[in-house]
């Protein structure tokens, strides 16, 4: 059962040495936190492995934390750099495979959708495969005002970006959605949306 | 088209001021095309909104309390032990150090007699046997015994908040 104590009460309480308020916090953030890394990793492992780290470092440096903004945009800044990071270092890892050549693969792969199985799947299904196929930004801007419920102030100072920044690539994110979706989906669209 | 789409959406996300608000719905209510691309953008604001979150493994939570547990376990002795301990420690040894130093030297006698005199004659050596009292040796045996049952004390505590996470 997970905690009803503020996210502020349970990091005073990790900070005074009890973990299990940190086990708590955890567990109320995992959903997201995990949701976003999918959006920067794309492969469940790895988005685990994202996560699980973002939690590490977040625990490391609780004690940084000042309580000037809600703990989940601190936290889904510290995924943004975490995300990156394994990027930058799985680009150098796998120094032959093109970034853009990645994205064409995955979208040919999700355009190949078994027409008569349309209507078996959901709404949110469709949105998902779109959503994959976005760049990563495009997505974790999408996954935080919509899931996140994060508003523009504080996507920005996740991303360490200005608000108006983040409102133009927000509209932007979402016209590419609405495209990647009406493609997959052709004349279906419209019926799900 | 972008322009209308982008005014749209910020009236959809409430980011626009209270005199656009009321111009967009104005223009909404007798602009067919605006009207038709407001309930299109509002769908899919909709959709957006519903999109279901991902699910981490069911381990997720435990795996992370137990990364953070062996990367403590794995910290310096140094860095584990308490600073307050040590000092403690080095004080008590400083202080009998200094104590007996004080107490020899109060007891030696300097007037001697002439230089062919041994030195060591003239010292007078404290009586430890005085020193090793019941007493003594009682209070010496009930601090360890505190000191132990402290320590047993602090040793199962850490084993409960321990049981308590898994």
């Amino acid at each position: 059962m997970q905690s009803k104590l503020s996210d502020i009460a349970l990091i005073e309480q990790t900070l005074a040495g009890n973990q299990q308020a940190y086990a708590d916090l955890v567990k109320r953030h995992q959903r997201f936190v995990f949701t976003l890394a999918m959006r920067f990793v794309k492969t469940r492992e790895d988005a685990e492995e994202v996560a699980q780290d973002s939690f590490i470092k977040a625990y490391r440096s609780l004690s940084a934390f000042q309580g000037n903004s809600k703990f989940s945009t601190w936290l889904y800044s510290i995924v943004y750099t975490t995300a990156m990071t394994f990027l930058r270092k799985r680009r150098l890892d796998t120094d032959s495979i093109d970034d853009e050549e990645t994205y064409i693969q995955i979208e040919s792969k999700a355009s190949g959708y078994d027409v008569n199985n349309v209507e078996n799947k959901s709404r949110s299904y469709y949105l998902n495969q779109a959503i994959e196929q976005l760049l990563p930004d495009d997505a974790a801007i999408i996954t935080m005002f919509y899931q996140g419920e994060q508003s523009l102030e504080e996507i920005g100072k996740a991303l360490g970006m200005e608000a108006n920044t983040v409102k133009v690539k927000l509209f932007r994110a979402r016209q590419r959605l609405k495209e990647k979706l009406e493609r997959n989906l052709k004349h279906e669209a419209k019926e799900l949306i | 088209m972008n322009n209308m789409e982008e005014i749209l959406w910020n009236y959809i996300d409430g980011t626009c001021t209270p005199d656009e608000h009321k111009a967009i719905s104005d223009q909404i209510a007798k602009d067919e095309a605006y009207r038709l691309k407001y309930k299109e953008l509002l769908n899919l604001n909709k959709a957006f909104m519903a999109m279901e979150i991902d699910e981490p493994p069911m381990a997720f939570t435990y795996n992370v309390m137990e990364a953070i547990r062996t990367e403590n376990a794995q910290q310096p002795l140094k860095a584990a032990i308490n600073n307050k301990i040590i000092m403690g420690i080095a004080a008590f040894f400083v202080l009998t150090i200094v104590s007996v130093l004080v107490y020899a030297l109060a007891h030696v006698s300097f007037a001697g007699g002439s230089h062919s005199t041994p030195v060591a004659s003239n010292l007078k050596v404290p009586d430890l046997k005085s020193f090793l009292s019941k007493p003594v040796i009682q209070v010496f045996f009930f601090f360890d015994v505190v000191l132990g049952l402290y320590l047993f004390d602090t040793y199962l505590r850490r084993k409960k908040v321990q049981k308590e996470i898994q």
